[in-house]
């Protein structure tokens, strides 16, 4: 199983980050005005947005290794939350797009988000 | 049709800070109601985007770029284009892979302690009695300057050469870990260059980090699994404004482009 990759400290993420859980419920709604609700999903989904900023050569060069290997969003990896250290198995990173910056030696920034699988 | 190659600048880069590069995958996902996905990978559909903002270029640096554009004619011909943030080498942590030249005397070893605390190094040691190789060819052009770098230990004190095309250089290898460096000269007619590493008869020594980056100097390390050249790239747009900011002074924007399966 790959990993979501580590940054030389051993985090996976730098503040801020961001994650949102996201259920996807359906209403019925009849004429009366009342309604009717129910799950249309096991779970919430959950996702994590990450940004990553003042990167190393080597971290960014290992961020866009890790996209290419997972063929972008394509791809299934161990993901640990950064919130409270859960490892979550099946996870994939949410868009086909990597945009990498480097501003400076030793500056480099991007961000993904990584959403989990069900 | 001659092999066009993006020029580099008189300092020996490609590019200057900010560098923007942005990958692009395809997948085909077929999303169910409740969230749940079916995906289908698109290996060919990778492309691959550089945005290199110059500053401060002279004159003759303008010139070249414009030399090169009308070259290329816009976005019209291809060109062999050498990634400013990338490593050259393709797998530069798999010395065991088929890109790598090996002589049939070195016996490789891997999950060696490297000096980042991780176990990507190489043990390499020469049972011959004859100097032995471990190289890549690339289809570098000759043309441009190249850096050729590795972190290298042995456990007993040992010289080894490092080679980039025709030039080389000879080092001591010692029990602490040290990055060696190796710039090479103008080579302009060979369309491919090879680079490696040479060791002494029955010596042994660690290796980590073989780096090949298209300028003068070096960065850090960047692992890889495709490498740095990209043949077949194109430039974006089939305009190019240069504009003079001062006396032997210029900017400009090039967008470039790698599309898989073009």
């Amino acid at each position: 199983m790959a990993t979501f990759p580590q940054l030389k400290t051993g985090a996976v993420a730098q503040y801020p980050v961001v994650r949102r859980g996201e259920f996807r419920n359906q209403t019925v709604r009849f004429m009366d005005g009342t309604d009717q609700r129910y799950r249309d999903s096991a779970a919430p989904r959950q996702s994590w947005q990450v940004s990553l900023s003042g990167l190393d050569e080597t971290e960014l060069a290992a961020i866009e290794e890790f996209f290419l290997a997972n063929q972008g969003s394509f791809g299934s990896f161990a993901f640990t939350d950064p919130w409270d250290g859960h490892v979550y198995d099946d996870c994939s990173l949410a868009a086909d797009g990597l945009s990498a910056a480097v501003v400076a030696e030793m500056r480099g920034a991007t961000q993904l988000t990584v959403v989990r699988n069900r | 049709m001659t092999n066009l190659v993006y020029p580099q600048l008189e300092t020996g880069a490609l590019s200057q800070f900010p560098l923007r590069k942005t990958r692009r995958t395809r997948t085909v996902t077929n999303r169910a109601a409740d969230g749940s996905t079916i995906k289908l990978a698109d290996p060919a559909g990778v492309i691959t985007e550089w945005n290199l903002a110059y500053s401060d270029l002279s004159d003759q640096e303008a010139a070249t770029l414009r030399m090169f554009f009308e070259a290329a004619e816009g976005s019209l011909n291809s060109f062999t284009f050498l990634d400013p943030s990338g490593n050259l080498l393709a797998w530069s942590d798999r010395l065991n892979n088929e890109v790598w030249q090996r002589d049939p005397a070195l016996t490789l070893t891997g999950d060696v302690a490297d000096p980042r605390g991780r176990t990507q190094a190489w043990r390499l040691a020469n049972t011959g009695t004859a100097i032995q190789t471990v190289a890549q060819t690339i289809a570098a052009p000759g043309a441009c300057q190249y850096c050729l770098t590795a972190y290298l230990r042995a456990g007993v004190p040992a010289t080894l050469r490092l080679w980039a095309g025709d030039d080389s250089v000879s080092a001591d290898v010692t029990p602490v870990w040290n990055r060696l460096m190796l710039t090479s000269s103008n080579q302009s007619d060979v369309t491919s260059m090879r680079f490696g590493i040479e060791v002494a008869a029955l010596a042994t020594v660690e290796i980590y980090g073989i780096q090949v980056e298209a300028q003068p100097g070096s960065s850090g390390y960047k692992a890889t699994s495709r490498g740095g050249v990209y043949e077949g790239a194109h430039l974006r747009d089939d305009a190019l404004a240069i504009i003079r900011t001062g006396v032997n002074r210029n900017s400009c924007t090039v967008n470039i482009i790698h599309v898989n399966h073009l």
